[in-house]
């Protein structure tokens, strides 16, 4: 079980994705959630209800959040999310709009969560998703601080990605499916009316978005970071800061976790992003990586070098 | 059954709208009236064009007697501004253009501010599968009736009708179904013969106008782009899919199998066509 360790690293929210009983006989191999159930899925409701027991106080969240469902699957889980929140899940991470829209017409609105998958990238979209009355944003990745402080507002609660896993698409934009393995890999590989310069550049962005190789820095991961914009999130309104990785070993979501609340915890204390930046540095070594924004999900929190040209 | 064409500026249209495609699409597409001509774009703000470009074509489209539609995409905050600011241009114009609406903020924002500028839901607002790799390896038509029947899109069709929109439309998805049976009373259209795969904002394009490393991708994001992607679009190959794949600015498209088509055409209301893939 991962709760106690992560609960003990410092985390205070918990999501999770589940399957229905007997959705793999209805569906095949389509997924009930954006993640493969089989690596970064509860194995079932049995186990739910152990993780909201070692949960205790803190909230649990459960992601259905495939950006689509086939004919007959919306009904079927909204009647599996509502039996979830019976269960005890504080809320549902949810991108299609048949399933939102089913949960919001029977009475679950304000447990919703509407997931990165569905895109809310401006106040506009916001505002719609308020008037449904979900009661979360879940922000995509690729946003700036400066967007991101301009799409927050009144009445709803907003996510943002603080830790792992990048993708160089919108991940809601993303019309293809992991389960066919990732489509962004092969991208850009010798993509014609691209120069060899860019596609270099490309090549290492890439690289970083898949933790760097899939490396660790003193067995902190060494993927897309916001730890030094904690401090602008907070203050812009952010109440939920995301570490993902669903389907990382436990040895990862608790090194992420312990850096993202030491990060955190500096950044309650009044730390500015320097002082973060120090911490992590210390932690997680390769200061390069940090010191040219290699890592970071919203760099515009530095001063941009300024180019030749 | 009605066709629209996308087009990219005021030069002559076919006399028959299928001339827009290829020989093996035109074998496999019935004959109808040009009803529409669709400009704009619905994947980067940067790609908007103004209001007298706007007025151009939608002059355009009166002199060939048939509707003008602007395409917006989904947008980042300054993209909606963007976009508020055109559409207030546009909504004063005599001769105003449909708009398709890519994202949730826009389609509030129409219904809101611009209620007498006809609505359209455009092909973002399907988040269904497209995935190349998958649909190469279904080889099967979707059955007449799977593209009819099933739940799928049932509410989301609902609430666009609820909200005055006047039309759904998509590219081909895998699963066939999300237009539905006709019965919200909203037009049911479908663009070929390229749907999109994938999209973001971190456009392989712009980053060729970059200064430096530390001006692209992620780094560059808050950077305006001079949208050199126009008129641009390149073949992609992969060794993980044998279907035609192109990058058109910030987005890859792939040109949908026709067997996969045959019973969607049927049950359109109407198609529009792509000369060229274009974000």
């Amino acid at each position: 079980m991962e709760v106690a360790p992560l609960l003990e690293a410092g985390a205070d929210e918990f999501f999770c994705g589940l399957t229905p009983p007997g959705w793999e006989s209805r569906y095949g191999k389509a997924w009930a959630n954006r993640r493969a159930p089989q690596s970064a899925g509860v194995r079932g409701v049995d186990d739910f209800a152990r993780i909201i027991a070692q949960a205790d106080t803190c909230p649990v969240y459960v992601a259905l959040n495939a950006p689509y469902y086939p004919d007959g699957a919306v009904d079927m889980l909204a009647n599996f999310g509502a039996s979830l929140l019976d269960m005890g899940a504080a809320g549902l991470i949810v991108a299609d709009m048949d399933l939102l829209l089913a949960l919001a017409e029977s009475g679950h609105g304000v447990r919703l969560h509407v997931s990165s998958l569905a895109t809310c990238i401006n106040a506009g979209s916001a505002r719609f998703y308020r008037d449904l009355g979900v009661r979360r944003i879940i922000l995509p990745r690729h946003l700036t601080l400066g967007e991101i402080e301009k799409i927050l507002i009144p009445d709803l609660e907003f996510e943002a990605f603080l830790l792992n896993d990048g993708c160089v698409f919108e991940e809601g934009l993303c019309a293809t499916t992991h389960a066919a393995g990732a489509f962004c890999t092969l991208d850009g590989e010798a993509a014609q009316g691209i120069s060899p310069e860019t596609l270099e550049r490309y090549a290492f962005w890439k690289w970083t978005l898949n933790h760097s190789g899939c490396r660790t820095g003193n067995g902190y991961p060494m993927g897309p970071c916001g730890l030094c914009a904690i401090p602008r999130m907070l203050a812009a309104g952010i109440v939920s800061l995301k570490v993902v990785g669903r389907e990382a070993s436990l040895e990862r979501k608790a090194a992420s976790v312990r850096i993202a609340a030491q990060a955190l915890q500096l950044a309650k204390n009044g730390a500015f992003p320097e002082k973060i930046r120090e911490s992590v540095i210390a932690l997680r070594g390769s200061p390069q990586m940090c010191m040219e924004r290699h890592l970071c999900y919203y760099p515009d929190v530095w001063v941009r070098k300024r180019s030749a040209c | 059954m009605e066709y629209g064409i996308h087009v990219h500026d005021a030069s002559p249209l076919p006399p028959d709208p299928r001339d827009a495609c290829t020989a093996s699409w035109r074998a496999i597409l019935p004959s109808g009236p040009l009803r529409a001509i669709y400009f704009g774009s619905e994947f980067c703000a940067d790609l908007l064009p103004g209001k007298a470009e706007v007025k151009r074509l939608c002059g355009h489209a009166r002199d060939v007697g048939v509707a003008a539609v602007l395409l917006t995409p989904i947008a980042s905050p300054g993209g909606f501004a963007r976009i508020g600011k055109l559409l207030a241009g546009v909504a004063q114009m005599e001769e105003a253009p449909a708009v398709v609406f890519n994202d949730w903020g826009v389609g509030n924002l129409l219904r809101e501010s611009f209620p007498h500028l006809q609505r359209r839901a455009g092909r973002l607002m399907n988040r269904g599968l497209r995935d190349p790799r998958l649909m190469e390896q279904m080889p099967e038509n979707p059955k007449p009736a799977a593209a009819l029947e099933g739940d799928r899109g049932q509410r989301l069709r609902a609430l666009l009708a609820g909200f005055g929109v006047t039309a759904l439309e998509t590219d081909s998805d895998i699963d066939g179904n999300y237009l539905g049976n006709g019965t919200e009373g909203l037009q049911r259209v479908l663009y070929l013969p390229y749907a999109f795969a994938a999209s973001s904002r971190n456009c392989l394009v712009k980053a060729e106008e970059a200064g430096s490393e530390d001006e692209c991708f992620t780094k560059g994001l808050e950077l305006s782009c001079k949208g050199s992607c126009r008129g641009r679009w390149h073949r992609v190959d992969r060794s993980d899919t044998q279907l035609p794949l192109w990058r058109a600015g910030n987005t890859v498209f792939f040109e949908v199998p026709q067997y996969r088509v045959e019973t969607l055409i049927r049950h359109a209301d109407r198609i529009v066509l792509h000369e060229r893939p274009t974000p």
